[in-house]
């Protein structure tokens, strides 16, 4: 599983802050806290940025690079600032994001094309977010694979996003993404590689349940084939889920359910009730979300007490 | 070639709720149902859907002057307007205690207290009691009605997620029925009823208000809302079989279309049978839905209301 390390992310005020001051130590301090945790790939949000994009991005892509030699997903809707990044890129970046939004499809992926970048393309057209997970794939199939096999961008460097939303809200959505990523995986040859934004899953809900959200999610994911996430490394629950399902670790009451969930999801069965030890709390918590996220119990923020 | 076979069979059911005992003449069982509203070949319509005339307890200076005409002088007197209600054909009395209001009289539990006794005297029929809706004197003038009124299972709200405890509370010491309302979403619906449920009430003394809007106001987004709320109840989820009250009448006559007839374009046609079905059609619209209780308000669209449930009961 390769993690887009999310945390350089303007929507946090300490980042925007630091964006502000541009305080080089700071956002050199986040790189290296999440490569350390295993990031892969280090996201930066900048933000719009119309004005300063170009410089915003450049100071980042260089501070961040002093410290640490992993790829950088240059995140803006600014073009330019893109650009500025990939120019100053040592290994090769990664753009976020595309989309079959007209203009976006046709302004984004040249970029990508241009600088031999990976590419995030978000299956999501002029109409909006579909529910299904047949819209989702036919965005890809007809709009999206389409623009990249006609700019010459190989399939591994297409990173498609077939969008997770919240189950806070948007429960309806979470299972077809799921399905979504299997289609994409399974049913394409060759395929294009996954990713998509994981904290989104628990977008809204309060902070002490997001993890678990988020990680029961991941195994899920991780069972349908998903390349990569953009997500936080420093939750280390969160990536202790990774290593339990890549190790195959059934050690403890939550990793052997996880597993079981997982290879369920992979042969597109169903957890059930007998599966679970109601009396292991970790195994009731994992059942309970499992629940919520395959939408057949309503979420609430007291899910785990219903 | 086969005809297939489109019954669902749920695992779940609404909870059933009664209203009313000790005194009280009738007593009204509402929910209980083991399907979607009115698929009779596909399951039990345990009860039909109930309506509740709402009664205040001093005369309302912003109701529509079509339902001053409609009720004429009890309005200013909740025992007759509540003995009224019951001969045009009310199956529950939603009294309202609007006068607690700091702005509207600000009256305490003492007079609550008197207020519910009369109507418990005028009436045969289970009651609904509400405060005015403002924290402080919901709480007192709800505790004082759930007292005064113990033994005749009345229903006290609203219990809503910033104030509940005490209203809970007075129902679970007086064996009463709280209701539960949260803003138009399952999810806050779904939270408030563990909350509430966390305190130990029975389930069969929780009855739910998801809010509703009235006809082009939101009604159908309120559909859509209680759809899904009935749909994981009967899928099995526990936290959400608790049966609907919709408060239709306060919705629909604070609407342009029914409240006035001022400026309005001629081709909107006559305006007490625009009102009246504009009450009736939202409140028939959400029995569809899964309402199993109505607070309505004109004594016409009462009527026009339980004709429709007449013919939508006939095939149990």
């Amino acid at each position: 599983m390769l993690i887009i390390g999310e945390n350089i992310h303007i929507i946090s005020p300490h980042i925007k802050e630091a964006i502000a001051n541009r305080d080089t130590a700071a956002i050199q301090k986040l790189a290296l806290e999440q490569a350390a945790a295993g990031a892969g790939i280090l996201d930066l949000n900048i933000g719009p940025q119309k004005k300063e994009g170009v410089e915003v991005m450049r100071w980042m892509t260089e501070a961040v690079q002093e410290v640490t030699d992993l790829p950088i997903s240059f995140d803006t809707t600014n073009l330019e600032a893109i650009r500025a990044g990939l120019r100053l890129a040592k290994v090769q970046g990664m753009v976020n994001s595309a989309s079959a939004e007209p203009q976006r499809l046709a302004d984004v992926p040249p970029v990508a094309a241009e600088f031999g970048a990976r590419l995030i393309a978000l299956t999501m057209g002029a109409a909006g977010i579909p529910v299904t997970a047949e819209e989702r794939v036919a965005i890809a199939i007809e709009t999206l694979i389409p623009r990249a096999v006609e700019l010459g961008i190989p399939m591994e460097n297409l990173y498609l996003d077939p969008l997770f939303m919240t189950v806070s809200g948007c429960q309806e959505y979470c299972p077809p993404a799921i399905e979504a990523v299997r289609y994409i995986k399974l049913g394409m040859d060759p395929a294009p590689m996954t990713t998509g934004g994981l904290s989104n899953v628990s977008n809204r809900v309060p902070a002490e349940g997001r993890s678990l959200l988020n990680r029961v999610y991941m195994a899920m994911m991780m069972a349908v084939g998903l390349d990569s996430a953009i997500a936080d490394p420093l939750d280390k629950e969160l990536m202790k889920v990774i290593r339990i399902v890549e190790t195959r670790d059934d050690s403890s009451a939550a990793g052997s359910l996880l597993l079981l969930l997982h290879d369920r999801v992979a042969a597109m069965e169903e957890l059930e009730a007998g599966d679970v030890d109601m009396n292991e709390p970790d195994q009731v918590e994992i059942w309970k979300t499992y629940q919520v996220l395959m939408n057949k119990v309503i979420y609430t923020d007291n899910y785990l007490r219903a | 070639m086969a005809v297939p076979e489109v019954k669902e069979k749920y695992a779940g059911r609404i909870q059933e709720v009664t209203l009313g005992a000790g005194s009280r003449g009738k007593t009204v069982a509402i929910g209980g149902e083991s399907t979607l509203p009115f698929l009779h070949f596909e399951g039990t319509v345990a009860n039909r859907p109930a309506i509740a005339i709402e009664v205040s307890d001093r005369e309302p200076d912003d109701w529509s002057p079509l339902l001053k005409e409609a009720w004429g002088d009890v309005m200013g007197d909740p025992a007759k307007w509540a003995a009224k209600a019951e001969e045009l054909g009310a199956d529950v009395i939603a009294l309202s205690l609007d006068s607690a209001h700091p702005e509207r009289g600000n009256t305490g539990a003492d007079d609550a207290r008197k207020t519910v006794r009369k109507v418990l005297e005028a009436t045969t029929l289970p009651l609904i009691v509400y405060g005015p809706g403002q924290k402080d004197k919901d709480n007192e003038v709800l505790v004082a009605a759930a007292e005064e009124a113990k033994g005749e299972r009345i229903a006290i709200g609203n219990a809503e997620e910033k104030n509940y405890r005490t209203i809970v509370a007075a129902a679970l010491a007086n064996d009463q029925v709280v209701i539960a309302k949260s803003p138009m979403d399952v999810n806050l619906a779904k939270q408030l009823n563990v909350l509430i449920g966390d305190m130990g009430i029975p389930k069969d003394r929780i009855i739910m208000d998801p809010t509703t809007g009235a006809l082009g106001y939101g009604v159908e987004y309120s559909y859509s809302v209680m759809e899904r709320v009935r749909l994981a109840a009967l899928g099995g989820d526990a936290t959400l079989q608790q049966p609907m009250v919709l408060t239709v009448g306060y919705e629909a006559w604070r609407t342009k279309e029914a409240r006035t007839n001022d400026e309005v374009p001629q081709e909107w046609g006559d305006w007490a049978q625009r009102a009246i079905l504009w009450e009736a059609n939202t409140a028939i619209t959400l029995v569809n839905t899964g309402a199993n209780l109505l607070v309505l308000r004109h004594p016409q669209s009462v009527a026009l209301v339980r004709k429709a449930i007449d013919r939508l009961m006939a095939g149990a």
